[in-house]
């Protein structure tokens, strides 16, 4: 306890330096001194797929150098067209993440690190653009397995299990209600049970006051 | 609707303001004038707008400039396919600091972002500091998100947030938080985020963030890093990441079963000399259930002479999900001290499944930006897509940036 004591009060002595003063100063002549703090440049090549360490706390420093727009140019769009490399066609800023034919490719771009696309959008951006196209145009794998035309899956072939388990939010683009999931998983019919070893029931009842409960089980049998 | 009142009351605070010539404060902002043609994907029309774009900083307010507003929004008027306007706050707040030293107080519309969960909200953020070698924020609000036309927020989404930080610690960042939303249904989310970074030996840094989804009981995301930087230019990351997927409370997906996927990624970065600087990666992706992807990624940036920048990414990915293959090109050219030009490409080789079979994607862009005076510039940016949806198809925007 002591020796903590100690470490915490010389830290204290070495404060944070404040970068307000240095905002103008190009990235590579943050080195300078950076170099000899042992500090590692935070914006490197990198800073795209590292920067949410640095920036998604609270008390981050962000805004001694950047104004709000700069993180909310990517995140929630905007875009002043300064940066010609950048482009925002549909009226905002497009990250380089979304690069080539986007719409197309984002299945792909999506599997890396899932929880990426919920970072700027909600889940009902999501489920507003899927509805737009008609049920049965979408390349699911799971549901290719009965033609392209019929696009519907035969639970005893099983994949749709593994799939959905790997990948709900894909599943919830196209069925934002789960309507689909319930014709077998509601227990008013005795469907299989979807739910996790250990599931804790309780909390998902409290905090929704039984509605989504109610969707699969009658009222009073959870 | 209302947001296109509050871009009005954003651009006519401007306005006023600047008219108050008895007022001492400092405006300060960009006003972007843009026309825009684009594709619209889903309407499948061409669509021509023109838009203006205004940033609005507010200072020396008070004397000891404690008092700021900060303003970000977007209207834009279709002139062809009568959709009207459209218009977008990013955010409109006013900031005070260090009130009695302590104190820091933010109202409007936001960012906000604890360890625990981000959110744009209309509403406020409390910090107090100084009080100590740990300092506190609290936050909350209506909880702004947005959906393919606009604003998605309903009556009942609010956000709220608490969190505890170490201050002042020159090589140590900590962090504990509580972020809670709420929807119409109820809680949505729940969960408990920590953060914590720590410098070591003057050439390491060790980093990890998690959060813990309370109604599932679940540590829902971990990451855990290290970077080993020998020089300033050299540097190593190892990360490992993992996280379920986490659905709203209020949703039926929340109460399925899911896979955890991990995610783990070794790169260096090394900055060879002021001309060139490289970079490489791999990631090994689990999905779980015998699923798994790997994927390389290279970069680098030339700077043969010091009016021409040469960007190139690319990466490679292949397993569970599909096989891209591809990456972005860019030439940056200072031709005079006013003139930038600029052009590039991004192009990917993908195969979503063995059904379609190998598909491209390209994008050619050129773009050229010219600063007319201090304080105003023009640019010019236009795209030709080619790919399974357009053979050709012609996207730009033209700029007149006015800072004052």
């Amino acid at each position: 306890m002591g020796c903590a004591l100690v470490y915490l009060q010389q830290q204290s002595y070495a404060e944070k330096v404040a970068h307000k003063e240095y905002s103008d100063m190009e990235i590579k002549e943050c080195n300078s001194c950076h170099k000899s703090e042992g500090i590692a440049p935070n914006h490197d090549s990198d800073f795209v797929r590292g920067h949410r360490v640095l920036a998604s706390k609270a008390g981050n420093n962000c805004n001694q150098c950047h104004e709000q727009k700069w993180c909310l140019d990517c995140h929630q769009g905007g875009g002043t067209g300064d940066d010609l490399t950048k482009e925002n066609f549909g009226r905002d800023y497009k990250p380089k993440s979304h690069r080539s034919d986007f719409i197309t490719i984002h299945p792909i771009k999506a599997q890396d690190n899932p929880q990426s696309c919920y970072r700027c959008h909600d889940t009902k951006y999501c489920s507003d653009c899927h509805s737009r196209f008609p049920m049965g145009n979408m390349r699911i794998k799971s549901h290719l397995m009965l033609g392209p035309n019929g696009q519907k899956y035969s639970f005893a072939l099983g994949e749709h299990a593994t799939e959905a388990r790997r990948n709900l939010q894909s599943c919830q683009a196209c069925h934002p209600d789960g309507d689909v999931c319930i014709q077998c998983h509601s227990a008013k019919i005795g469907g299989t049970n979807p739910h996790p070893r250990g599931f804790k029931a309780g909390n998902f009842r409290d905090r929704s006051d039984g509605k989504v409960c109610q969707k699969c089980h009658l009222p009073g049998s959870f | 609707m209302a947001i296109k009142r509050k871009f009005c009351l954003l651009a006519g605070a401007t306005m006023l303001l600047a008219s108050t010539a008895a007022w001492s404060a400092e405006i300060h902002g960009r006003s972007s004038t843009q026309f825009l043609w684009f594709n619209d994907i889903f309407t499948e029309q061409k669509q021509v707008e023109f838009g203006e774009y205004l940033n609005l900083s507010v200072s020396k307010i008070d004397k000891d400039n404690k008092l700021t507003f900060q303003g970000y929004g977007r209207l834009t008027q279709d002139v062809r396919n009568g959709e009207g306007l459209n218009g977008r706050l990013y955010y409109l707040y006013g900031d005070y600091h260090d009130l009695y030293n302590k104190v820091d107080l933010r109202f409007g519309r936001q960012f906000v972002n604890y360890a625990a969960g981000t959110a744009l909200i209309d509403g406020g953020k409390i910090d107090l500091k100084n009080v100590g070698p740990v300092a506190f924020s609290v936050m909350g609000g209506r909880n702004v998100f947005f959906d393919l036309n606009g604003e998605g927020t309903r009556s009942n989404d609010f956000a709220f947030g608490v969190a505890a930080y170490l201050q002042g610690f020159q090589k140590t960042d900590a962090e504990v938080s509580y972020f809670m939303k709420f929807d119409k249904d109820g809680i949505a989310r729940d969960q408990v985020g920590a953060s914590v970074k720590q410098y070591l030996f003057n050439s390491v840094k060790v980093y990890s963030d998690a959060r813990f989804d309370m109604p599932s009981e679940t540590v829902s995301e971990v990451l855990a890093g290290v970077k080993y930087f020998p020089t300033s230019d050299l540097i190593f990351t190892g990360e490992w990441y993992q996280s379920y997927p986490t659905f709203d409370s209020t949703s039926i997906y929340s109460i399925f079963a899911v896979d955890r996927y991990q995610e783990g990624v070794f790169r260096v970065d090394y900055t060879i000399n002021d001309k060139i600087g490289v970079n490489v990666g791999y990631s090994k992706q689990d999905y779980g259930e015998g699923a798994d992807a790997d994927v390389y990624e290279i970069g680098c940036r030339i700077r043969p002479i010091e009016k021409l920048q040469v960007n190139l990414n690319y990466d490679k990915r292949s397993g569970y999900g599909g096989q891209l293959n591809g990456g972005i090109a860019e030439v940056i050219y200072q031709a005079t001290k006013p003139l930038e030009l600029a052009a590039g490409i991004h192009f990917d080789v993908y195969e979503r499944d063995r059904l379609t079979g190998e598909e491209t994607a390209r994008k050619f862009w050129v773009g050229g930006k010219y600063k007319l005076a201090k304080n105003m510039s023009a640019s010019l940016r236009v795209e030709d897509d080619n790919n399974v949806s357009y053979a050709s198809d012609w996207q730009g925007r033209a700029v007149f940036n006015y800072d004052f």
